[in-house]
């Protein structure tokens, strides 16, 4: 597997960013969805802490990989129906636009509620907005909705990648797998 | 007898020296301290504290101060912190609700003045040192006070908040007082 894309499939660092992120960003929104269990407020503190760094990491390689994919041509699409490629592009369109907002309103979050925002204890960031407790809901809200509506992203992108490799036999989720391998010969049924 | 007299009265001398005393005037003098959370520095003060101060440049030896502080008063600027710190685990307020500093003498170091005492916080004593700055203005004066301790020296911030990697071990300590003779 070579590490840019070709023309049958995703290379090794589009298929890293994708699973790397993917998982980043699923584990990530659930841990977020348990912080009031953390049970003693250091422990919160901590996981908060914890939380605000993987965020961040995922900000940093959705970026990288909006870079990579600018410079590395993507594979052409699989053979499918016009609307199919269309609506598949607009969900990848909105997807990036998600992962993007989610760290992105995260960090605004952190920002009006005027706590520090450290990487992994290393460095510290600063507040993309001033303090105003009167956004802190409202901020939190948004973040916490956008994981929501990322997931009902993923129902339709999941649904619609496991559709191609069920139905229609085809390479739109082998080529994106971490070591897929390629159906070689046309699917039956799909002379086109 | 009569040396022995001369002798104490002698000793008594500089202690009858009086240093001027002061009162501090509360709406312009602050007593403030910094540490660091996650990092980021800040700041905190306390609204309610009084100081008994005495003091004469040209005679340390006469000179004292006497602060104690009411806890509770604390204000840091974040909600969250600010619930916390009178709590158990930073300055246990409902157990220990004042700090007290109080010099045990002064000394110089090159042209700076040194306040050598004692603080007591959250029922534990230690030695602290204190730099100082005064300036008289009129009848008056500014008196600039600054210093660092370790807050783990005293327990603040103890059990699972001693992890001085997420709250820091220092805090410094600044004063700022105008003082009005009395």
């Amino acid at each position: 597997m070579s590490l840019r894309n070709n023309d049958r499939q995703w290379g090794a660092v589009s298929k890293f960013f994708h699973w790397i992120i993917a998982l980043a960003i699923i584990g990530n929104g659930i841990f977020g969805l348990m912080m009031d269990l953390a049970g003693s407020p250091m422990r919160k503190i901590n996981w908060l802490a914890l939380h605000k760094s993987i965020g961040l990491t995922v900000l940093a390689l959705v970026l990288l990989r909006i870079v990579w994919r600018a410079f590395d041509r993507r594979p052409p699409d699989e053979p499918m129906p016009r609307w199919q490629a269309l609506a598949a592009h607009a969900m990848h369109a909105v997807l990036y636009v998600v992962i993007l907002a989610i760290p992105l309103s995260g960090w605004w979050f952190n920002s009006v509620t005027g706590k520090p925002l450290q990487w992994f204890k290393q460095f510290n960031l600063p507040a993309l907005a001033e303090k105003n407790d009167a956004l802190r809901h409202f901020a939190h809200g948004v973040h916490e909705y956008l994981f929501w509506f990322l997931v009902l992203l993923l129902l339709a992108h999941v649904g619609g990648a496991l559709k191609h490799h069920v139905f229609d036999n085809d390479n739109v989720l082998r080529r994106m797998l971490p070591f897929g391998r390629l159906r070689t010969n046309p699917p039956e049924g799909d002379r086109r | 007898m009569k040396r022995l007299a001369i002798l104490l009265l002698a000793l008594a001398l500089p202690g009858l020296a009086a240093a001027t005393d002061y009162t501090v005037q509360p709406g312009t003098s602050t007593l403030g301290f910094s540490s660091t959370f996650q990092g980021e520095t800040f700041q905190g003060h306390f609204g309610q504290w009084n100081a008994a101060i005495s003091y004469d440049p040209a005679n340390l030896a006469a000179s004292k101060f006497d602060v104690t502080v009411q806890l509770a008063s604390v204000e840091t600027g974040d909600s969250d912190r600010d619930s916390a710190l009178p709590g158990e685990a930073f300055f246990d307020v409902a157990k220990y609700p004042q700090a007290h500093f109080v010099t045990t003498g002064f000394r110089k170091n090159g042209n700076q003045v040194i306040a050598d005492g004692t603080l007591t916080l959250r029922g534990v004593s230690k030695p602290v040192s204190l730099q100082v700055g005064f300036a008289p203005q009129g009848s008056g004066a500014t008196l600039d006070v600054s210093g660092a301790v370790q807050r783990l020296d005293f327990g603040v911030g103890s059990g699972e908040y001693a992890d001085t990697s997420v709250i820091g071990a220092e805090v410094k300590i600044t004063a700022h007082l105008q003082l009005a003779a009395k």
